[in-house]
C-alpha cells in the first residue's frame, strides 16, 4: 500500500497532494463502510451478497423520509431501521432456517433491489437540504466528514470486533462453530446479529452516498458487493472464516481507492483498469495465502 | 496482507512502466492544453463515436485529450469519482456526458470551484439541481431529443397511415435524454388517436433487456404492430424477440441513434427507420467548445447538433 503511493507519486506529481490524499479517502469511505459489515461476516465464515441491494433500498427510503420533511435525524433512523430489518431477516433465515449465506443474501440481493424499484417506480429521488448533505459535504478542521465517518466507525467496529465477547464469539464461529457452539454460546443468536451488522453498515453507506450525489437511486450500489468482499480479501481476511481483522479491510479498500485513482490520474484507458484490478486482486490473495501457509 | 500489498505493487509497477512507455510521447509535448472529455460508458458505438470525432478534432488543434469512463453507463458515483480525479490532474478544461442528470450536479460544481470549465454533451444537466447548486457550465451540446421524437412519431403515423398499436420501450427512469425523446414521441402522436400506445416500458437503454421487456409485452399485447425505442440498442434486442415469437416482418420497429448495427437492420429490412444522432460532431464540438472557454473566446451556449431521420431510402 505504501509502495503503491510511492510509486503514484514518482510517476504522478498529482498523486501526492493534500488535496488528492484527502480526495481518494473521501471515495474509499463508502467501500470501506460496507466492506466493515462484510468483515464481521465473512469471518464467521459467512458472505452478504445481499449490501448493494439493501444500500439502495435503504437510499431510497431515507431519500423519501427528507421529502416528506422529516427530521433528517428520523429519516436516517428509518434507513438504518430498514437496513438493521433486512439484515436482521437475512440471519434468521441463516442461523435458524439454516440456509446456506449464498443463497440467502442472493435472494435478499434481489428482493432488497426490486423492493427499491417498486417504492420509486424506478425513478431516482433527489434534491435535500444543506444540513442532511453536510454529512458528505461538510469538513472539520480541514477534512471532509465522510472520512471522519469512517474512522469513527472503523474505531467502534474494531473495539467491538477485538475487545468484546460478540467479537469472540465472531472468531470462534468462524473457527470452529461446532466446539463454540458446545462451550455454551448461543451460536445462532450472535450469527443472527453479524447479518444485522452488515445490514446497518450498509445503510450508513446509504446515508453517505444519498448526500454525496444529493440523489438516491433504486440502482445505485450494483456490484458493490464484490468491492466490499475485494476490500475484506485484500485485507487478509480468509473467506473460510475465524481470521481477518478491520484494519486489513480498511487498508484493502484504501488500495482499490488508491489504484482506480492513480489509474485515472494517469490518464490509463478504462478498459484497461477493470484488467488490472482484477489482477491485483487476484495477485494479492494469492500471495497473502502462500505467506500464511510458509508461516504455519 | 502486507504482503498482499506489496504483490499488488509489483503488478502494478510492471503495468504502469508499461503505461508510461506509451505515454513518454506526450509528456515530451508537455506543453499542449490538456482537456478532459468524460464519457457515460466505452462500450457503446454511440460514445465510441463521440470518442472518435473529440480525438480528430483534439488531434487537429494540438490538444492532450483524456477520455474516461465508468464501467457501467448506470455507476453515477464511479463517475464522480473519475471527475474529481481528473480535477486533481489539473487538466484545463473538461467535457463530459453526465451518466445522472441530477447526480453529477455536484461534481460540476467541485470543476467550477477549481476554476475549469465544463462544457456537458449529449445529457443535459438538471436545470432545478444546477441551479439549487450553482453549478455552471460554459455550454451545452446536443441533438435535440424532443424534436427526434417527434420525428419518429410523424414517420409512424404516415407509415401506418394513422393506425397503429404502438408500443414504447423507454430509457432509464429519470433520464433527460430518453424522457425528452419519449415527451416529443407522444406530443408527435397526440394528433392521430388512432395510433395508440398500448404498452410503455423501460428497458435501461440495454439490448438484452430490450429483449426480454418486448418478449413479456408481446405476450400480454399480441395486438403490438409498431415498436417506438428510445435507443437503437434496445430495438436491435426487440427485433430479436419477434424473429423468436415467429412475427418477423410484421411489427414495424423504429429506433434512436442509427449505430451501424440499426443501419444494417433497416438495410435488411429488420427495422424500419432510426432518428440518426451526429456522435462524432459532438464529440468535435465538445473539443472546440473546451479550447474556447481556455481561450476565454465567446462559445455557443447551446449547440444543437443536426438530426435525420434514417430509412431504407437514405441508409448508408
Amino acid at each position: 500500500m505504501i509502495g503503491l503511493c510511492l510509486l503514484l507519486w514518482i510517476l504522478t506529481p498529482h498523486f501526492l497532494t493534500v488535496a488528492n490524499m484527502l480526495n481518494v479517502m473521501e471515495q474509499t469511505s463508502i467501500n470501506a463502510i460496507v466492506a466493515v459489515g462484510m468483515t464481521y461476516v465473512i469471518i464467521t465464515g459467512g458472505i452478504d451478497l445481499s449490501v448493494g441491494s439493501l444500500l439502495a433500498l435503504s437510499g431510497v427510503v431515507l431519500a423519501s423520509g427528507l421529502k416528506a420533511a422529516w427530521p433528517a435525524a428520523l429519516a436516517i433512523a428509518a434507513a438504518l431501521g430498514v437496513g438493521a430489518a433486512s439484515g436482521l431477516v437475512n440471519g434468521v433465515v441463516i442461523a435458524f432456517g439454516r440456509l446456506p449465506p449464498f443463497i440467502m443474501t442472493l435472494g435478499m440481493m434481489s428482493v432488497a433491489r426490486g423492493g427499491a424499484l417498486l417504492f420509486t417506480d424506478g425513478r431516482p429521488i433527489s434534491g435535500f437540504g444543506a444540513g442532511f448533505r453536510a454529512i458528505a459535504t461538510g469538513r472539520v478542521l480541514g477534512i471532509p466528514a465522510p472520512i471522519l465517518l469512517t474512522l469513527a466507525i472503523y474505531a467502534l467496529a474494531h473495539l467491538v470486533l477485538s475487545r468484546t465477547r460478540f467479537g469472540r464469539y465472531v472468531y470462534g464461529i468462524g473457527g470452529n462453530e461446532e466446539a463454540t457452539r458446545l462451550s455454551g454460546v448461543d451460536v445462532r443468536f450472535h450469527k443472527t446479529m453479524v447479518y444485522v451488522v452488515s445490514g446497518v453498515t450498509s445503510a450508513i453507506a446509504a446515508v453517505l452516498l444519498t448526500a454525496r450525489l444529493n440523489t438516491a437511486q433504486p440502482i445505485a450500489g450494483i456490484m458493490y458487493e464484490l468491492d466490499a468482499i475485494a476490500a475484506v480479501v485484500i485485507g487478509g481476511t480468509s473467506l473460510s472464516g475465524g481470521d481477518g481483522n478491520l484494519g486489513g479491510t480498511l487498508i484493502g479498500a484504501l488500495t482499490m481507492g488508491v489504484l482506480r485513482n492513480g489509474l485515472n490520474l494517469l490518464g490509463v484507458s478504462s478498459f484497461l483498469q477493470q484488467l488490472v484490478i482484477g489482477v491485483v486482486i487476484i495477485v494479492a490473495v494469492l500471495v497473502d495465502l502462500m505467506v500464511k501457509e510458509r508461516r504455519t | 496482507m502486507k504482503s498482499g500489498a506489496r504483490i499488488a505493487l509489483v503488478s502494478f509497477v510492471s503495468f504502469v512502466s508499461f503505461v508510461s512507455c506509451n505515454r513518454s510521447g506526450s509528456d515530451a509535448a508537455n506543453k499542449a492544453p490538456r482537456i478532459a472529455l468524460v464519457l457515460k460508458t466505452l462500450n457503446s458505438p454511440f460514445f465510441n463515436d463521440m470518442q472518435r470525432g473529440a480525438q480528430t478534432a483534439a488531434t487537429r488543434l494540438g490538444i492532450d485529450l483524456v477520455v474516461q469512463a465508468a464501467d457501467r453507463e448506470i455507476d453515477v458515483e464511479r463517475q464522480m469519482q473519475i471527475i474529481e480525479n481528473l480535477i486533481q490532474t489539473g487538466v484545463q478544461a473538461m467535457a463530459l456526458t453526465p451518466s445522472g442528470s441530477r447526480e453529477v450536479v455536484p461534481a460540476v460544481v467541485k470543476a467550477n470551484r477549481a476554476n475549469i470549465p465544463v462544457v456537458i454533451v449529449d445529457t443535459r444537466l438538471d436545470k432545478a439541481a444546477a441551479d439549487e447548486a450553482g453549478a455552471k457550465i460554459v455550454s451545452f451540446i446536443g441533438s435535440d431529443n424532443y424534436e427526434g421524437g417527434r420525428i419518429a412519431a410523424k414517420f409512424i403515423v404516415d407509415a401506418t397511415k394513422g393506425k397503429a398499436n404502438v408500443a414504447v420501450l423507454e430509457g432509464i427512469p429519470g433520464h433527460e435524454t430518453g424522457d425528452s425523446r419519449l415527451r416529443g414521441f407522444r406530443d408527435g402522436i397526440k394528433e392521430t388517436p388512432a395510433v395508440r400506445i398500448v404498452a410503455s416500458q423501460p428497458a435501461n437503454w440495454e439490448r438484452d433487456q430490450g429483449f426480454n421487456v418486448f418478449q413479456n409485452m408481446l405476450q400480454a399485447h399480441p395486438e403490438i404492430d409498431t415498436l417506438f425505442a428510445c435507443n437503437d440498442m434496445m430495438a436491435l434486442g426487440a427485433t430479436e424477440a419477434i424473429r423468436a415469437a415467429g412475427k418477423a416482418g410484421s411489427i414495424r420497429v423504429v429506433g434512436f441513434d442509427a449505430v451501424d448495427d440499426a443501419r444494417k437492420a433497416i438495410k435488411d429490412g429488420v427495422m424500419l427507420a432510426s432518428v440518426a444522432q451526429f456522435p462524432d460532431e459532438m464529440g468535435r464540438l465538445a473539443v472546440e467548445n473546451a479550447v474556447h472557454a481556455i481561450r476565454h473566446e465567446p462559445i455557443e451556449a447551446d449547440a444543437k447538433v443536426r438530426i435525420e431521420l434514417i430509412t431504407k431510402e437514405n441508409v448508408k
